[in-house]
């Protein structure tokens, strides 16, 4: 055949290096609305659910079994179960009906209904829904801090510089999982540089992780896995009743907790039970509801090559994440892997989240370049900064962070990598030096950092954890002088002593102050309603550099 | 008679109601600071949350119609007396495969006789879902 210029161009844009796959209902590989989902169904005896979603209670699996005890508010279920799904999926996006009212019904339903509802929305009817739905008044945003080498002095110095464009949680994991003690402390230091409390985690294996936690290096926790069929949870190696006593762990120790899921995550683990990726995640949802935790991460997260194959794929995933917001749970909604070449795909799929507002619009934003963002690169890295904050202008949307000049970047940079060669020298930990410390300063990536011998970094690392906690952290920066991070430190570990950030959707504000779904909740009600930003933010939402002004004229 | 709190009149309870706050050794929020730190007069165990701060978070969330949340906030309140090193073990005993049904309701005994009669419920629920679904030790 002659070929089309046109069409050989077209082959080589970017968004035909994406992989696409036709839907495959009989493995599991469909978005949502397969013919193999369960329709919706609950039977009660002497309040006992013993029939849910088209199966008996002998035989419910250890899943069914969790969501019909604890996730789903009994009371009411039997009449919530009778209104049609279709009148459901209106209230959603009906100005006139209050989210309280609709979580009335929607945390009364089963797994198979809430799909159901899902299936009668388009992705418009999905944001508007989500805008209403959204726990917290105000969105917020997540970042990753990560690099290749596991570079502490550059980690401080990435997590003080999140902090001051005003993420309000920042999250590490490793290169090499023997560095976590030093990432966490990296984050815990770098993260507390500046006048803002923030909160920080490490991503690493269940025991460990709450390890992090238990010793004050880290102040939530967000990588805790559920499934949504019984064998990859299996092979996740947990069950409903060990996550749910970890999640009893975590508040005994005052630590905030959310859990995380997602469409494409059991299908990637080889066993969907034939269902949609959608009535899977809505199981996982409706189990991490029976736990008590106040939230998740979902949204597909590294699971996004999966849904973004197959149609539908954005869809579901705003789907999903409206799920959560409808069973009340706080939702970092996702926006963290790199799944397309293409910046159209790639900046559509964030609108999804970005416009209507989440609690945390991305669950991670890459604070680095992407070939250091160890959890396999995000949607969007620090070269987007600038787009983002044009976006944020030119539509009027908070999208949880605001501009810095060069100077406060450099500024606290600088003291988040000294304070961390401080404590290093104080615990007699391996030398940050002068260079690693200026490095760092200036650094776009672990490429611009000296090398660090690792082999004597992992030993420490080991022998530090095993003998200090933030406590002690908090000790050495005043030893060293840095009262100001010595006094945020104590502060934070003061917050697991109250318990009031372990509800839903809570975070500090840039005055300190706590803001969840509890004492600042979203009550979108139509225009006027709701989150608006206030003339104060908005002018520094505005500022830039390279904006003109009359003078320029 | 204990207090009930509410979420519109107490929370953040830091805020609206600091004086219910102490640590489980027995100290106020203001008491933590810098120099009682310095002094030696606060340490690591200062900077842990009480059962009864949890109690109250669980009214917290009850009243603010988080049935599921205040449940879990009970189970970690009866978790508070237990050390770091055994709730990691509990959790581990959990996981799949790890223990046979008499281990497990041997932990649900041990959390019983130490006041934590909920944690112990979910422990004796999740050895007869174990067994009927083969997560027991050597099911695998």
């Amino acid at each position: 055949m002659k070929r089309s210029k046109r069409f050989e161009i077209l082959e080589k844009r970017p968004v035909n290096l994406d992989g696409f796959s036709e839907e495959w209902a009989e493995v599991g590989l469909i978005a949502m609305e397969s013919e193999y989902d369960p329709e919706p169904g609950i039977k009660l005896e002497n309040g006992l659910v013993v029939e849910m979603d088209g199966k008996h209670r002998e035989e419910f699996d250890s899943i069914d079994l969790f969501i019909a005890d604890y996730g789903i508010n009994l009371a009411y279920a039997e009449t919530a179960m009778k209104i049609d799904t279709l009148e459901i999926a209106r209230m959603l996006v009906d100005v006139n009906v209050s989210r309280e009212d609709i979580l009335k019904i929607t945390t009364a339903i089963t797994p198979a209904k809430i799909t159901k509802v899902m299936n009668h929305l388009n992705v418009v009817e999905i944001m508007m829904a989500q805008m209403k739905m959204r726990a917290r008044r105000r969105p917020s945003n997540q970042a990753h801090i990560t690099n290749l080498e596991d570079n502490p002095a550059l980690m401080a110095a990435d997590a003080a510089e999140a902090a001051l464009r005003g993420f309000s949680e920042i999250e590490t994991t490793t290169a090499v999982s023997r560095y976590a003690p030093f990432n966490a402390l990296a984050l815990l230091v770098g993260g507390l540089c500046g006048k803002k409390r923030i909160l920080s985690q490490c991503s690493l294996e269940e025991a460990m992780e709450l390890k992090m936690g238990l010793k004050g290096l880290t102040s939530y926790a967000e990588t805790v896995s559920v499934y949504g069929t019984e064998a990859v949870m299996t092979d996740g190696d947990d069950t409903p009743w060990s996550k749910g006593f970890l999640s009893a762990v975590y508040a005994s120790r005052g630590i905030k907790l959310r859990f995380t899921s997602g469409t494409g995550a059991e299908l990637l683990m080889g066993n969907t039970e034939k269902k949609s990726m959608l009535y899977l995640e809505a199981r996982c949802l409706f189990l991490t509801k029976g736990c008590g935790v106040q939230g998740t991460q979902n949204g597909s997260v590294s699971c996004i090559g999966i849904p973004g194959a197959v149609p539908g794929g954005f869809r579901v995933i705003a789907a999903e994440n409206l799920m959560a917001s409808m069973l009340n749970l706080e939702v970092a909604s996702g926006n963290d892997q790199t799944f397309t070449h293409s910046d159209m795909r790639r900046m559509s799929k964030l609108f999804m989240q970005f416009l209507p507002g989440t609690d945390f619009i991305t669950s991670g934003f890459s604070a680095m370049p992407n070939f250091d963002d160890m959890f396999a690169g995000s949607n969007t890295d620090c070269d987007d900064y600038d787009d983002w904050y044009i976006l944020q202008r030119d539509m009027r949307v908070d999208g949880g962070i605001l501009p810095i000049t060069e100077e406060a970047a450099i500024r606290i940079r600088n003291k988040a990598a000294t304070a961390l060669q401080a404590v290093f020298q104080h615990f007699d930990l391996p030398e940050i030096t002068d260079a690693e410390v200026e490095a760092a300063t200036y650094a776009y990536s672990s490429y611009d950092m000296p090398k660090r011998n690792m082999v004597e970094d992992l030993k420490s690392a080991e022998r530090f954890l095993m003998r200090y906690t933030g406590f002690d952290v908090a000790k050495a920066l005043w030893e060293k002088g840095f009262h100001d991070v010595s006094e945020n430190i104590l502060d934070m570990l003061k917050q697991r002593i109250t318990g009031d950030y372990l509800h839903t959707a809570a975070i500090f504000n840039e005055e300190f102050e706590l803001e969840s779904a509890l004492n600042d909740p979203n009550l979108y009600e139509g225009p006027e309603t709701g989150y608006r930003i206030s003339e104060e933010r908005w002018s520094k939402m505005i500022q830039k550099e390279n904006i003109l002004g009359p003078k320029d004229f | 008679m204990k207090e009930n709190l509410n979420v519109k009149k107490d929370y953040p309870i830091a805020d609206k109601r600091p004086e219910l706050i102490l640590t489980p050794t027995g100290k106020r929020i203001d008491e933590i600071t810098m120099d009682q730190v310095l002094a030696g007069n606060v340490k690591i165990d200062d900077c842990r949350i009480s059962d009864q701060t949890l109690e109250y978070q669980a009214q917290i969330a009850e009243s603010a119609g988080n049935r599921q949340m205040a449940a879990n906030l009970r189970r970690a309140a009866e978790l508070t007396g237990f050390s770091d090193e055994r709730v990691l073990e509990i959790y581990g005993a959990l996981r799949p495969f790890r223990s046979t049904k008499e281990e497990l309701l041997g932990i649900a005994e041990e959390l019983e006789a130490n006041g934590a009669v909920q944690n112990a419920a979910f422990v004796r629920q999740a050895a007869e879902v174990y067994e009927k679904r083969k997560k027991l030790k050597g099911d695998k």
